[in-house]
């Protein structure tokens, strides 16, 4: 069971945090210091830690990330703050940070953004020979070509990267804003509505009709390439 | 009438300056007097003792027989004693003149002075010297000196008199100056305590001669025409915060209430639950929005700045908006600039800046329309224009739409939170472009254009 270190000093967003987490099907710990979180974490092993930044007493949420990784402890790390702008962000990415999300969030970002971390540390391996698979869907990283069972689809470069993205975290809910920045390379900038359109064009093209769906949309969180059942 | 308290004035600047000059003033006055006087009392005395020495020594280079004679002679033509000489004998015995008593001295031909009692009872000074004579006979030759101590006394007088004159004079001089500075810091005073009050359109009053006060009072109504501004600003902001905030919470809470009141189905409930979520994300949206645009004019960014691509931002945002487009018929074209296009700025900023503009451009285009998405970098000028053939924006409100909250009367029911072109201008600002709304007639077309320096 994945098991998940909390360190969160405002106790109601700790207990939402762990509940949430918890419906996710993880294993939570709380801590509410920088100095005892560091402590855990260098002692067990935890699959991943949501660390806040702001912390009561003299180790803030950065100083815990900046000795846990000159420990040599590469847990991935995803902070959680309220400082949002680009400049803490680049801050807390710097020191060791793996994901950055803004307080105030929405919990399934905060759970989708968590598997993701957990995916890129365990290293799914449904890459083989330079192609994603997912069910029937096929994406041939090096000659960007796609394919549906045998049908070729067509895809511009945008609607490609955001496939691949999608593949990679098959299974998995991906929310708007990760696809925004990870598809765009600019941060998060409100505009959900636009990446809904490109996500209705990528779907006519893969879901063709008579097919299964593969790509589903998940109400208030964002969506998932699923291979057909 | 400005009135101004007397004990007010002794402590005004000009009171001050005005009593010191009144001191240094006095000071030179009386130092200059006193050496005049000192010089010519001086001087008479001086000239006094040199005539009596020049008696003496034609007397006693005299013979004894011509000397009496001479003295003889003097007396007789001095009735008035102007100049008393007589001759005592060895004891001091008066022989001849009309000094009656030797008077004290201490050293022969000295000049030295006694008050002489007249025979006829008038009391003259006299400046003497005593000379002894070869016969061992003693010879005082004499002046009177009351009309040189008249003359010391006029001049003392004089002195006296000025320095009162002065005195007064300066005094009144510095109460005149100290009053009118009174009045008129007192009129800086009651404006600056009628602004605090809060009637902010108040100036100071100004003479227009750019002495001291003037050039302050110019500066400070210079601050407050900037205040003013701001307070506008901010009193605009508050209120259409006030409206903007007001509507969807109140939209929040008769939701919650009606779905209190109600015996609902679970599946009411959900969407109830879900329209709650939806309003307080779209006020959130709201805040995260305000909270931008404040984070984006500190122009602390700047450090963050880079080249950055001009072309790029544009062909990004507008594949970004391509699908939007086209799902409303709109034709979204893109011309990049024929030279390198780039500028020192923040990618990021300039995206969503231009995100913000394309958002508004396909919001307000009619299905079917055009929209033209140009990278100017021409002469020193570089920039993006955006052209659609939209309603436009009035005249009137051109201006107002970059204000926060602001929604045009024809936009008041379409989706937005009156904060994207706020944010456009924030961003403008902070990279020192020029935001401008033109007339494309028909249509819209905003420039956002950077002028390079030099």
């Amino acid at each position: 069971m994945t098991h998940v270190l909390i360190v969160e000093d405002d106790l109601i967003t700790a207990r939402e945090i762990e509940a949430a987490l918890k419906d996710h099907g993880f294993e939570v710990t709380c801590i509410d210091n920088g100095r005892d979180a560091l402590l855990r974490a260098i002692s067990e092993t935890f699959d991943a830690i949501v660390l806040d930044r702001m912390l009561p007493g003299s180790l803030d949420g950065l100083g815990v990330l900046t000795a846990l990784r000159a420990a040599g402890i590469a847990t991935p790390v995803l902070i959680l703050s309220a400082l949002g702008e680009l400049d803490e962000r680049v801050r807390g990415l710097r020191a060791g940070g793996d994901d950055y999300l803004t307080k105030p969030f929405e919990f399934i970002e905060l759970t989708a953004r968590l598997d993701a971390l957990l995916r890129r540390f365990v290293g799914q391996g449904q890459e083989h020979d330079n192609q994603l698979r997912v069910g029937n869907l096929s994406i041939d990283l090096l000659r960007r070509k796609v394919r549906r069972g045998e049908r070729p689809i067509d895809l511009l470069p945008r609607e490609y990267a955001l496939l691949e993205y999608l593949a990679r975290h098959a299974n998995q809910v991906v929310t708007r804003t990760m696809l925004f920045e990870a598809v765009w390379q600019y941060s998060y900038g409100e505009r959900t509505n636009v990446i809904e359109v490109h996500m209705s064009r990528l779907r006519r093209k893969i879901d063709g009709e008579g097919e299964e769906q593969m790509i589903h949309t998940i109400r208030g969180a964002g969506y998932a390439l699923r291979s057909p059942a | 009438m400005p009135f101004v308290r007397l004990r007010e004035i002794p402590r005004t600047i000009s009171f001050r300056t005005a009593l010191m000059s009144l001191a240094l003033f006095g000071f030179s006055f009386l130092a200059l007097f006193g050496y005049v006087y000192w010089q010519t009392a001086g001087y008479l005395a001086h000239q006094t003792d040199k005539r009596l020495e020049r008696q003496i020594e034609s007397r006693s280079q005299q013979p004894p027989k011509m000397r009496l004679h001479e003295l003889q002679e003097h007396i007789e033509q001095d009735r008035k004693s102007h100049s008393p000489h007589t001759l005592f004998d060895a004891q001091g015995r008066p022989i001849m003149g009309a000094v009656q008593k030797l008077p004290s001295f201490n050293g022969y031909d000295e000049p030295h002075e006694f008050v002489w009692h007249k025979p006829n009872g008038h009391r003259r000074p006299i400046r003497f010297m005593v000379h002894p004579l070869e016969d061992g006979m003693l010879l005082l030759v004499g002046e009177d000196i009351h009309s040189i101590q008249e003359f010391d006394e006029l001049l003392v007088n004089a002195l006296l008199s000025g320095g009162a004159v002065l005195l007064v004079v300066g005094l009144l001089g510095a109460v005149l100056l100290g009053y009118l500075a009174g009045r008129r810091l007192d009129a800086l005073s009651r404006s600056i305590e009628r602004i605090i009050k809060g009637d902010l359109s108040n100036r100071l009053p100004t003479r227009g001669n750019d002495d001291d006060i003037d050039r302050i009072a110019t500066i400070v109504n210079g601050m407050l025409d900037e205040l003013e501004r701001l307070m506008s600003e901010v009193k605009g902001v508050c209120d259409d915060i006030a409206h903007d905030l007001r509507t969807p919470l109140t939209r929040l809470l008769a939701g919650l209430e009606r779905t209190q009141r109600h015996a609902l189905s679970q599946e009411q409930y959900a969407r109830a639950i879900e329209a709650a979520i939806a309003e307080a994300q779209g006020l959130l949206q709201t805040f995260r929005a305000l909270l931008r645009i404040t984070e984006i004019e500190d122009s602390a960014r700047r450090r963050n700045f880079t080249q950055v691509d001009l072309d790029r931002i544009g062909a990004d945002a507008s594949e970004f908006f391509e699908p939007l487009a086209e799902a409303r018929g709109i034709a979204l074209e893109f011309s990049p600039a024929p030279v390198p296009s780039r500028l020192a700025g923040d990618a990021q900023l300039l995206f969503d800046a231009t995100c913000n503009l394309l958002d508004n451009a396909i919001k307000f285009s009619p299905d079917n329309g055009w929209i033209q998405v140009k990278i100017i970098a021409e002469q020193g000028r570089i920039g993006l224009r955006i052209t659609d053939n939209g309603p436009g924006i009035p005249e009137a409100e051109r201006e107002a739409v970059f204000r926060r909250l602001y929604r045009c009367e024809s936009s008041r029911h379409t989706a937005g939170n009156g904060l994207g072109l706020s944010m456009v201008a924030a961003v403008a600002r902070l990279h020192d472009m020029i935001l401008e709304v033109h007339d494309a007639q028909p249509g819209c077309r905003i420039d956002l254009i950077q002028a390079s320096q030099g």
